[in-house]
């Protein structure tokens, strides 16, 4: 389809080329860096290129930053929450597309609000709340007493985002659309609930389970706050950005940059690849939850 | 089950007579336990922490024991609030330029780039580059600009070959926050684009075609014709990211570390963050993030309310 939305295709040309190369630039800054030797960063006249591409820092980057330790707790707290996302989310999803109940919509207005409250609003509070949690962490049924309740583990690090407000209102709007008669089929064949939507509902959500697992794993792996926090006191719950961004307190930056590069580097690949072959899906879930 | 029958009975009376008195029921307890983790979760993370904020906002405490928690009415606000604090300036004047300030080249940028993207070919390609920064993590985004920034770095480099002296972008307290304001619109336009080019496709072609046989150019077309159409795609974008401008702070912890040059980068949820866990003063800070809060909404709720008077205005 042609579109001929007025001309000066050439002046399109120039704007999104430069622009495209401002957002790549800093990317390929990252990589040529995480090459560089000894004595070839912070150097003036600056080189973008490499002498020789050196792998020094990939190996420094893994005895430094640890990086395996790093790499387990990202994989780790990444999959739990994007499972878990999805599971409650398809849950409530199917409960409120397809089933009747009183306060159906006086519940989903009030997951629609769950959105609107900003994440930093609830840090201290949620922060308070782990720390001071009943049985955990050698406290005590009233949340006193022990060291850090659930801040010393990995759960500290899942548990907050076990559900999401969108995952369900993603997954209600799609479900919406399917058809009741396919329901209705599968009651009178004499399932339950819990039968209908494990083996009728949930295959065929498999679309925008894609885009909502895919949305929730990107946004895990590169979650930065909440880890630094909760890691403060424990370097063995750092994850991937968090380990990374403070190994530079105590090192030389100029012998640094290059290893931080490094790590970055294999830290953004998993991501990259993971959204260069999924992108079709990640670019629908941010289109669609513009155009609700 | 007897009882619950009976109270399900009555409470659908009107609703589902005779019939099947149990069938709703049951689909409500399905539905109450299909929502339960849901529901439990939203309990525990949502609600009991904003109550928790409200609380904490008006009471003075220090430590780790909720026993020494006293109230204090009003006294943290003021404190957060008074002129002679750092607090309304420069952090939260610091906090509306950094979030006006990338809402402003974002949203103008995402709109160049997207109305010329939408006459190219291989759209895709090209918006899956202007996404990048939004899949990387915002240690990789910092920490790649901050070697940009240095005096050794390509952004120098390339403005001194233009003749221009090297800039101290982080160290220079003038420059500092113009610097970081750059690289959170830098990483905000790709979402944007996305989001302004499915707006542009849902213009229909007709208009256009309409438009050139009269004889309009480039420009008339866009102002009267693409603007207007695109503008609920537009609101939502200047709407969600004003929201994420005046709460981010990461960017700030990884490219400045403390907010310096002399508070010349620190803004209020960094502030609260600093007070909070550097400090312990969890009073403070709570005041700190409800009075963030509130002007978030209210710029939220602006935003609505000017759109809504220009629709009625316009159509």
């Amino acid at each position: 389809m042609k579109r001929r939305r007025g001309k000066f295709p050439w002046f399109a040309y120039l704007v999104v080329i430069l622009g495209a190369v401002a957002m790549v630039m800093p990317f390929l800054d990252m990589v040529m860096s995480s090459f560089k030797g000894a004595g070839e960063y912070g150097v003036i006249p600056y080189k973008l290129l490499p002498e020789s591409f050196n792998l020094d820092n990939y190996k420094e980057a893994f005895s430094q930053l640890e990086l395996p330790r790093l790499f387990k707790n990202s994989v780790i707290v990444t999959v739990s929450v994007t499972i878990s996302v999805l599971v409650t989310s398809s849950m409530a999803g199917y409960a409120l597309a397809k089933l009747r109940f009183r306060g159906r919509a006086v519940i989903f207005r009030f997951i629609l609000a769950t959105m609107m409250l900003p994440p930093f609003l609830l840090l201290i509070p949620t922060f308070l709340i782990m720390l001071n949690w009943p049985l955990a962490g050698g406290n005590d049924i009233l949340g006193r007493g022990g060291d850090g309740g659930l801040t010393t583990s990995l759960i500290s690090l899942i548990l907050p985002f076990t559900v999401s407000g969108f995952g369900i209102f993603l997954m209600r709007q799609f479900m919406v659309s399917l058809p009741d008669e396919m329901l209705e089929a599968a009651k009178i064949d004499g399932a339950n609930q819990w039968q209908t939507w494990r083996l009728i509902v949930l295959p065929q959500t498999k679309p925008v389970a894609i885009t909502l697992g895919l949305i929730t794993f990107i946004g895990t792996w590169n979650e930065y706050i909440w880890t630094l926090l909760i890691s403060s006191s424990d370097p063995d719950l750092q994850t991937l950005p968090v380990g990374i961004q403070l190994l530079q307190s105590f090192l030389d930056p100029d012998r640094t940059m290059p290893i931080v590069m490094a790590g970055l580097v294999i830290s953004t690949l998993p991501v990259l690849v993971v959204f260069l072959i999924f992108q079709k899906y990640y670019v629908r879930g941010v289109v669609l939850s513009g155009l609700k | 089950m007897t009882t619950a029958v009976s109270k399900a009975g009555a409470g659908h009376t009107v609703a589902a007579p005779v019939s099947r008195p149990g069938k709703l029921h049951r689909e409500g307890r399905a539905a109450y336990l299909f929502l339960s983790p849901a529901l439990l979760f939203f309990c525990i993370f949502l609600i009991l922490p904003f109550m928790f904020a409200i609380v904490l906002a008006f009471s003075n405490w220090g430590g780790f024991d909720l026993g020494t928690m006293k109230w204090s009415g009003i006294a943290n606000f003021k404190e957060v609030l008074s002129f002679d604090g750092t607090f309304v300036k420069p952090i939260l004047v610091n906090t509306l330029l950094f979030a006006f300030g990338a809402v402003f080249m974002a949203t103008f940028g995402s709109v160049l780039v997207a109305y010329c993207i939408d006459r190219l070919s291989f759209q895709g390609f090209w918006r899956v580059l202007y996404f990048l920064p939004v899949v990387a993590t915002v240690v990789a985004i910092g920490n790649v600009w901050k070697m940009m920034y240095q005096p050794a770095g390509l952004i120098n480099a390339v403005l001194n070959k233009l003749g221009v002296n090297s800039v101290g972008f982080l160290s220079d307290a003038s420059y500092a926050l113009p610097s970081v304001t750059v690289v959170h619109a830098w990483a905000s336009i790709g979402g944007a684009v996305l989001i302004l080019t499915a707006g542009l496709k849902a213009i229909p072609d007709m208009y256009y075609e309409a438009a050139e046989m009269d004889g309009a150019n480039s420009w008339h077309m866009f102002w009267s014709i693409t603007l207007p159409l695109l503008r609920p795609a537009l609101l939502f974008v200047l709407i969600t990211q004003f929201i994420g401008g005046l709460q981010s702070f990461a960017l700030i912890i990884v490219m400045t570390g403390d907010g310096g040059p002399v508070n010349a980068t620190n803004v209020a949820a960094f502030e609260m963050y600093q007070r909070a866990f550097k400090y312990g003063a969890w009073g403070t800070a709570s005041a700190m993030a409800m009075v963030l809060f509130v002007i978030i909404l209210a710029i939220t709720l602006l935003q609505l309310w000017v759109a809504r008077r220009r629709g009625e205005e316009t159509s």
